[in-house]
């Protein structure tokens, strides 16, 4: 136990000089070399390169030990915390290697066995998970959003682990994400469980991830509803009780199992709907005690939810759309990709928005190209996170229509389809 | 199904004979087990049987070869998923009614739209060939390195199967010079321990599930079919049968396992009903 709270030490955090910089090996999926024998591979490979200028991945290596067994090392979530990305200097970290494997398999359903049907009430993921791979990274927000979170569920695990007793100061596992469709919080929550899972593998030996469809906990008979949340929970209770286990429970849309109270006493809404809000809550109060459960949730009408609920989320954290910056990031990563698979060729350098400040936004030939990507993200703004993930695709498909473009044509392309995207979003709302 | 065609009889245990049968080629050295030598017979298997977690012991008098080990295995696992209802039918028979030339079998489907006679055949086909190939990739890892366990997984995912069948081989001395038991006798001591535990009857009757074979092996055995789960560690929920075979003989000290670690089938054997 001692050991475990050292390690979650290291994990958090700390306000010390020395900072702790994460590093991420990805273990390849067929190497069976000792963790021990990769972390000294890794540390020598850290030696040689000192001095790291924010996240960096390595993929190619001279090691053959580490071509052989390692996929990626990354230094990963420097650039959550620190604004100004200043050089760091390894030498004087502490670095916390996180090794870990993904697992292939995908999703398995949890069934509740009715008398005469089958009810696939949940997906359960086994994490670290290949699908989930590289999702926290793709999600882009302003504020620190993803620091604070994974902060949070840090001190909120550390205040278990050191019993702190929770009469006097009380503190659970529930986390409430709200905000408008498309802005990435479904996808959020699962790529916190990921990260989680790989920040605390030398506490935990994996991590589970239970997405429960709250609509199929609701029985097409009469006063059973309330007993399939409970047999739910029971499957969760399972799980939970193998304590080398980190869970995650990700009820996603949670308006609709709790949204029902107010509108119960409204007289619009059955009684069996009102035991489904009892029953999760009473649940989620039998289960937050755990220590190795974090209860994840989502929401787009915060205004629905059960006022009971909203008051158990320690958390809440309001996801809105993307400002211009994130634009810009997500933006540019989507180009990155496009000329990674060489759909716009010849490849060309684009600046990120830091270096364009750096320059004082003066137009020449270097900047150009990514002034007029700066521009399209402004004009993009009041886009989701899905949409604008989608628009690289609809401009190749709109305007494009050629196996190969260059980046200007791209770009003409891309700035027309978001033109069209809010053309749209005006005739629907005009229709509205 | 296939009508089967009906000049062929099957005996109840067709598995049974098949043993019987492959006794006399298997390996040259062998000392064939009196069938009356009761000595080391598991103690009162009745006793050690307990509804949830079943616990087969067999003993036998002498040692066995890795061969030998892999047949267990893979007669453990044909049977489990004919036991669990993931078979129709036995394997041996499955494949004898299934494995038609598949020339006719194409002519069929190009005229006309599937019948549920041929979506059958098909699905059975892509079963077997399946079951096939973990089959034959477990005599690659057996020839590879010592396998001083087995999982065979039923349902849920690898960390919460909902049955579980362990066979533990670590107690059998490693394959010394002298001569090993015949293969056939000690499937039969096998088998007649877990019909004694009867460890199947009184499960229900499970839905479709997927099946996962895991076993453990030497960390530099240079497996590469099987994936290696660093992390695994075997489940403690769901029902459980194990069966435990050891040789009456010092077995290697639990310190000289700690380089094997868990390779994982990487196919999901889905069986099919009719």
């Amino acid at each position: 136990m001692d050991q475990a709270v050292g390690d979650l030490k290291q994990a958090l955090p700390c306000m010390a000089e020395t900072p702790t910089v994460h590093v991420e090996v990805h273990q390849r999926s067929g190497s069976t070399a000792k963790k021990e024998d990769i972390k000294l591979s890794v540390r020598k490979l850290l030696n040689r390169h000192n001095i790291v200028f924010g996240d960096y991945t390595w993929t190619e290596f001279d090691d053959p030990f580490l071509t052989r067994n390692v996929q990626s090392v990354s230094i990963v979530d420097t650039e959550l915390k620190i604004k100004d990305s200043q050089p760091i200097d390894l030498s004087v970290c502490d670095i916390a290697l996180h090794i870990f494997h993904l697992s292939e398999d995908g999703p398995t359903s949890e069934n509740l066995e009715e008398e005469t049907e089958n009810i696939i009430a949940a997906n359960h993921w086994v994490l670290p998970a290949a699908e989930f791979h590289g999702l926290w990274d793709s999600l882009v927000y302003d504020v620190e959003i993803k620091s604070h979170l994974l902060d949070y569920v840090m001190t909120a695990l550390l205040f278990s682990d050191k019993n702190v007793d929770s009469n006097l100061i009380t503190w659970n596992r529930v986390v409430l994400l709200h905000g408008p469709p498309g802005t990435g919080k479904t996808s959020l929550c699962r790529a916190l469980a990921q990260k989680l899972t790989i920040r605390l593998l030398s506490r935990y030996r994996y991590g589970q991830l239970i997405e429960i469809n709250s609509h199929s906990l609701f029985s097409k008979w009469f006063s059973e509803s309330g007993k399939l949340v409970t047999k739910m929970f029971q499957k969760i209770q399972d799980l939970i009780d193998d304590k080398d286990a980190l869970v995650f429970v990700l009820i996603d849309e949670v308006e609709s199992l709790t949204a029902a109270r107010n509108a119960c006493r409204a007289g619009t809404e059955p009684s069996d709907a009102i035991r489904v809000v009892n029953a999760v809550l009473t649940q989620i109060d039998q289960i937050k005690r755990h220590s190795n459960v974090v209860i994840l949730t989502t929401s787009n009408i915060t205004e629905r939810i059960d006022v009971a609920f909203v008051d158990r989320a320690d958390i809440r954290q309001y996801i809105g759309p993307p400002s211009a910056a994130a634009i810009f990031k997500i933006y540019l990563s989507c180009l990155e990709e496009l000329m990674k698979c060489q759909i716009i060729y010849p490849r060309q350098q684009l600046l990120t928005l830091r270096e364009l400040e750096m320059i004082g936004f003066i137009e020449n030939n270097v900047s150009k190209l990514s002034l007029l990507l700066s521009e399209i993200s402004r004009k993009s703004e009041g886009l989701s996170g899905r949409i604008l993930r989608k628009l690289p695709f609809l401009a190749h498909a709109l305007y494009i229509q050629a196996p190969t473009v260059t980046i200007e044509g791209f770009l003409q392309a891309l700035s027309l389809a978001v033109d069209k995207q809010f053309e749209e979003r005006k005739k629907l709302s005009s229709c509205v | 199904m296939a009508a089967p065609e009906p000049e062929v009889v099957f005996p109840a245990a067709v598995s049974d004979l098949e043993w019987y049968e492959e006794s006399e080629e298997t390996h040259a050295p062998q000392i064939e087990l009196l069938e009356t030598t009761s000595a080391q017979e598991p103690p009162n298997p009745s006793e050690s049987f307990c509804p949830r977690d079943c616990l087969v012991p067999v003993v036998f008098p002498g040692p066995v070869s890795q061969e030998g080990c892999c047949r267990f295995t893979c007669e453990l696992l044909k049977h489990v998923m004919y036991q669990r209802q993931q078979l129709p039918l036995p394997y041996e028979q499955l494949k004898h009614f299934y494995c038609k030339p598949p020339s006719q079998v194409e002519d069929l489907v190009k005229k006309k739209p599937w019948t549920t006679a041929e979506t059958n055949s098909r699905k059975c086909q892509q079963t077997l060939a399946e079951l096939e190939s973990v089959l034959s990739h477990l005599e690659g890892l057996f020839a590879r390195t010592l396998v001083p366990r087995v999982l065979i997984l039923l349902g849920g995912s690898v960390l919460n199967p909902k049955e579980f069948y362990e066979l533990d081989l670590s107690r059998l001395a490693p394959n010394s010079m002298d001569q090993s038991l015949s293969t056939a006798a000690c499937l039969r001591r096998i088998f007649r321990a877990i019909f004694m535990a009867d460890a199947f009857s009184e499960l229900q009757a499970p839905p479709l599930m997927g099946t996962i074979v895991m076993a453990q092996g030497h960390r530099d055995c240079g497996e590469d079919w099987f994936r290696p789960r660093l992390n695994y560690r075997v489940p403690i929920r769901g029902h459980k049968l194990t069966v435990t075979l050891s040789c009456g003989r010092p077995s290697i000290p639990v310190t000289a396992w700690e380089d094997y670690v868990w390779f994982q089938a990487p196919v999901t054997l889905k069986g099919f009903h009719e």
